[in-house]
C-alpha cells in the first residue's frame, strides 16, 4: 500500500492486518444496543420518559460503534471526514434550533 | 497498465455532448452561463426601462414582478455561478497539477443538469408566465394562492434539477482538491484561487441541502396540496424564509469567495509579488465561511425574532467585517511596493477592491438592526447586494476572464478593447447603483412597478437606466473582443503574462488534454514561481513518463438530464386540467413522470452494469505530438 505524503515523499507501509477481532466486537455490542432498546419497549411497563432517555443514549452509542468501527472513523486519516461531518451536525443543528426556537416558543 | 483501450472519439458536436474533460466542460459552462447571463441582463435593462420616469406603463405590474424575479433567480443560479464553474473547471485541476477533477463523469453530470434546470426555469416565459414572487419566493406570495400560474412550480422545479448541478459540482470540488493534489502539495501550498474554491464547495455541500428540502416543501405546498408554508392549516411562512435564508446567506459568500481568490491570483501576479500575508488570507477564507452560516437571520430583522435573536445576529454580520477587512488589506499590502503592470486583468481587480468596500459598509450599516427597519425594502437593499454582487463578483469574474482566457483558449483578450470594456463597465455600475443608495434612503420601495413623479426620484431614476446601458455596452464589447480573438490563431506561449506564479502556467495554452505529461513536483507556495527563480524554465517531474489513464467520454449524463428535464415538467402539471383527454390522461396519472424518471434511472442502471476503464495515452503518442509539460 503506498502513501503519497505531502512532501512529496512515497512511503510503503506494510499492511498490518487487525483481524476480525475488533469488528466481532463491534458487531457483538451493536446487537447488544439494539436488544436492550427493544427489550424496555416490549418489556412495557417501564417509565415513558425513562425509555424516550434511554433510547435516545442507545441510539447515539450506536451511531457511535457505526461510525468509528463500521465506516472507519477511528482509524488513521480520516480527519476530513470527521470535520466534514462535524460541520454538517453544526450546520443541521442550527436549522433546527432557528425552527424551533425563534418560530415556535 | 499495459492494456490500452481503443477509444471512440467524438467529433463536432458529438464530442461537446459527450465529453468529460474538465477544459471543455469549462468552455461549455462558460457559454451556458454567459447565454444565461445575457438574457438576465436583458430583464436588467427592461427593469430599468420600465423606471427611467415615474407612472411609467412600458411593462404591467405583473410583468415587472416576473421581470424582477426572473432577474435575480437567472442572474444568480443560471449566469454568474455557471461562470465560476466554468473557471474552477478550467483553472483547478491545473492548479494543483492534476489531470482531471476526481469524477469526470459526475463534472459532465453536473454540467447537464444545470443547463436542463435553467432551461426548465426559462421555458416559464413561453408556458403561462414566469415565477413572479420574487426571487426569494416567499410564501405566501409564492403560494397557489397568490401565484396562480405555473411560474413558481417551474422555479422550484427547475432550480431542484439546476441545483443537483451545483452540489454534484461542489462535491467533485472537494474530493478533487482533497485527493488529487500534486506530489509536495500541502493545503497550505495550495495557490488562493484553490483555497477559495475548497471552501466555496464545502459550503455548497452544507448550503445547498437546505434550499433542495425547502424547494421539495414548496412544490409539495403547490402541487400536492402540502401546507408547509399555508397559516390557515397551521404551517408557517416564517419557515421558508428560514430555511430560504439558512441557504440563501452562505450562497452569497458562495458567489463571493470564489472572486476573493481570482483576486488574490491576479494582484500577486501583476504586483510580481507573493500574496502579502497568505496564511491569513486562508484564515479569514474559512472564518467568512464558519460565520457564513450564522448569520441568515438578518435578512428576516422585520419578522419579528425579538430583540434578542436580532442583537445576536447583528454582531455575528458584524463580526464578518474583520476576516473580509484582513482580506483587503492583504490585497493593498500585496500591490505596495510591487511593479504593478496595469492590463484589464489587473484593472478590474483594482477596480473591485474599492467597489467591494463600499458594498461592504453598506451592509455592515444593513446588519444593525435597528437601522435596517428602516433600509428594508428600499432601493438602499438593491444597492447595497449589486454593489457585492456586481461591484465584488462580476468585476472578480471579468477579471478572472481576462486573466485566464490565453490558458483557456490560446489567446489573449485585446488589450485596447480591454480596457474601454473595463472603463465603460465600471462607470456604468456606479452610475447605476450609487445613486439607489439614496433613492432607498429618501424612501423608494424595491419590487414596486412604478413611482409617482415629484417625490425627488426622478432624475436619479434617470441616470440609474442610463447606467444600466452603459454596462450593456461594457458586457458587448466584451463579446466583440472575444470574437475578434477568435479569429487571431491559437496557441501562445506557456506563461503569456510572463509572471505566472502557479501551475497552470507551466504547460502548454490550451493545455493537451491530458494537462501534464509527468505529474510535478512542488517545493513551495507559487511553485511555478519558485521554479523560475531557482533557474528552471519547467517544472522538476514527480513521475516517469509513462501511459496516462483516461475517462472514456460518455452520452449517459446528458440522456440523464434529459430525464429530470421530462419528469420536472410531467410533476409540475399533475393536477393541470389540458382541456385534452389524451394529454389529460398522461400527464395526471404521473406518466410523464414516469417516462422521464424511467430515462433518468435507466442511464443510471447501464453506467453502473458497463464496467468502463477508460483509456490510456501512451507515451510513444504524448511524444509525438511533441508536447512538453
Amino acid at each position: 500500500m503506498t502513501d503519497h505524503h505531502n512532501d512529496g515523499s512515497v512511503v510503503r507501509h506494510r499492511h498490518r492486518h487487525e483481524g476480525p477481532r475488533k469488528h466481532v466486537i463491534a458487531f457483538i455490542f451493536s446487537i447488544v444496543l439494539t436488544a436492550i432498546a427493544f427489550a424496555t419497549v416490549a418489556a412495557g411497563g417501564v417509565n415513558t420518559a425513562f425509555t424516550v432517555i434511554l433510547l435516545l443514549v442507545m441510539a447515539v452509542l450506536q451511531v457511535l460503534v457505526q461510525l468509528g468501527y463500521w465506516m472507519h472513523l477511528k482509524d488513521k486519516g480520516h480527519m476530513i471526514p470527521i470535520v466534514f461531518m462535524a460541520g454538517g451536525f453544526f450546520v443541521a443543528g442550527l436549522c433546527i434550533i432557528a425552527a424551533l426556537y425563534w418560530m415556535w416558543w | 497498465m499495459a492494456h490500452a483501450h481503443s477509444v471512440k472519439r467524438h467529433k463536432g458536436l458529438m464530442d461537446w455532448l459527450t465529453t468529460v474533460d474538465h477544459k471543455k466542460i469549462a468552455i461549455l459552462y462558460l457559454v451556458a452561463g454567459g447565454f444565461f447571463f445575457g438574457i438576465g441582463g436583458i430583464e436588467a435593462l427592461l427593469i430599468r426601462v420600465q423606471l427611467w420616469k415615474p407612472m411609467s406603463t412600458f411593462v404591467t405590474a405583473q410583468q415587472f414582478n416576473e421581470l424582477i424575479t426572473m432577474h435575480g433567480t437567472t442572474m444568480i443560479f443560471l449566469g454568474v455561478m455557471p461562470i465560476i464553474f466554468a473557471i474552477m473547471n478550467a483553472v483547478i485541476p491545473l492548479q494543483i497539477g492534476a489531470r482531471d477533477v476526481a469524477f469526470p463523469f459526475l463534472n459532465s453530470l453536473g454540467f447537464w443538469t444545470f443547463l436542463f434546470g435553467g432551461l426548465l426555469l426559462n421555458l416559464s416565459w413561453f408556458m403561462g408566465g414566469a415565477p413572479d414572487g420574487g426571487w426569494t419566493a416567499y410564501a405566501p406570495l409564492s403560494s397557489t394562492t397568490y401565484s396562480t400560474t405555473h411560474g413558481v412550480d417551474f422555479y422550484t422545479i427547475g432550480l431542484q434539477i439546476a441545483g443537483l448541478g451545483t452540489l454534484i459540482g461542489g462535491i467533485n470540488f472537494l474530493a478533487t482538491i482533497i485527493t488529487m493534489r500534486a506530489p509536495g502539495m500541502s493545503f497550505m501550498r495550495m495557490p488562493m484561487f484553490t483555497w477559495t474554491t475548497f471552501v466555496t464547495s464545502a459550503m455548497i455541500l452544507f448550503a445547498f441541502p437546505a434550499i433542495t428540502v425547502g424547494l421539495v416543501l414548496l412544490s409539495f405546498d403547490r402541487i400536492l396540496g402540502a401546507n408547509f408554508f399555508n397559516v390557515e392549516l397551521g404551517g408557517n411562512p416564517v419557515l421558508w424564509q428560514h430555511i430560504f435564508w439558512i441557504f440563501g446567506h452562505p450562497e452569497v459568500y458562495i458567489l463571493i469567495l470564489p472572486a476573493f481568490g481570482i483576486i488574490s491570483e491576479v494582484v500577486s501576479t501583476f504586483s510580481r509579488k507573493r500574496l502579502f500575508g497568505y496564511s491569513s488570507m486562508v484564515f479569514a477564507t474559512i472564518l467568512i465561511a464558519f460565520l457564513g452560516f450564522m448569520v441568515w437571520a438578518h435578512h428576516m430583522f422585520t419578522t419579528g425574532m425579538g430583540p434578542v435573536a436580532n442583537a445576536l445576529f447583528a454582531i455575528a454580520t458584524m463580526l464578518i467585517a474583520v476576516p473580509t477587512g484582513i482580506k483587503i488589506f492583504n490585497w493593498l499590502f500585496t500591490m505596495w511596493g510591487g511593479q504593478i503592470t496595469f492590463n484589464t486583468a489587473n484593472l478590474f481587480a483594482a477596480g473591485f477592491i474599492p467597489t467591494f468596500v463600499m458594498g461592504g459598509v453598506t451592509g455592515v450599516m444593513l446588519g444593525a438592526a435597528p437601522a435596517d427597519y428602516q433600509f428594508h425594502d428600499t432601493y438602499f437593499v438593491v444597492a447595497h447586494f449589486h454593489y457585492v454582487i456586481v461591484g465584488g463578483l462580476v468585476l472578480g469574474l471579468f477579471s478572472g476572464l481576462h486573466y485566464w482566457w490565453p490558458k483557456m483558449f490560446g489567446r489573449v483578450l485585446n488589450e485596447t478593447l480591454g480596457k474601454i470594456e473595463f472603463w465603460t463597465f465600471i462607470i456604468g455600475f456606479h452610475l447605476t447603483f450609487f445613486l439607489q443608495h439614496f433613492l432607498g434612503l429618501i424612501g423608494m420601495q424595491r419590487r414596486v412597478y412604478t413611482y409617482l413623479p415629484n417625490q425627488g426620484f426622478d432624475m436619479m431614476n434617470v441616470l440609474s437606466t442610463i447606467g444600466a446601458f452603459l454596462m450593456g455596452v461594457g458586457v458587448i464589447i466584451f463579446l466583440i473582443n472575444i470574437a475578434i480573438t477568435a479569429r487571431k490563431p491559437s496557441g501562445v506561449e506557456n506563461d503569456p503574462w510572463g509572471d505566472g506564479r502557479t501551475l497552470e502556467w507551466a504547460i502548454p495554452s490550451p493545455p493537451p488534454e491530458y494537462n501534464f505529461k509527468q505529474l510535478p513536483l512542488v517545493r513551495g507556495l507559487d511553485a511555478y514561481w519558485k521554479e523560475k527563480m531557482a533557474g528552471n524554465t519547467e517544472m522538476t517531474p514527480a513521475e516517469p513518463v509513462g501511459p496516462i489513464h483516461m475517462p472514456s467520454p460518455t452520452i449517459i449524463p446528458f440522456v440523464m438530464s434529459v430525464g429530470l428535464f421530462i419528469a420536472g415538467l410531467g410533476f409540475m402539471f399533475t393536477t393541470e386540467d389540458f382541456g385534452n383527454s389524451a394529454l389529460n390522461f398522461i400527464f395526471n396519472n404521473y406518466i410523464v413522470v414516469i417516462l422521464g424518471l424511467g430515462i433518468t434511472f435507466g442511464s443510471m442502471i447501464v453506467h453502473s452494469i458497463n464496467d468502463d476503464e477508460g483509456w490510456h495515452i501512451e507515451p510513444e503518442e504524448i511524444d509525438g505530438k511533441g508536447v512538453e509539460a
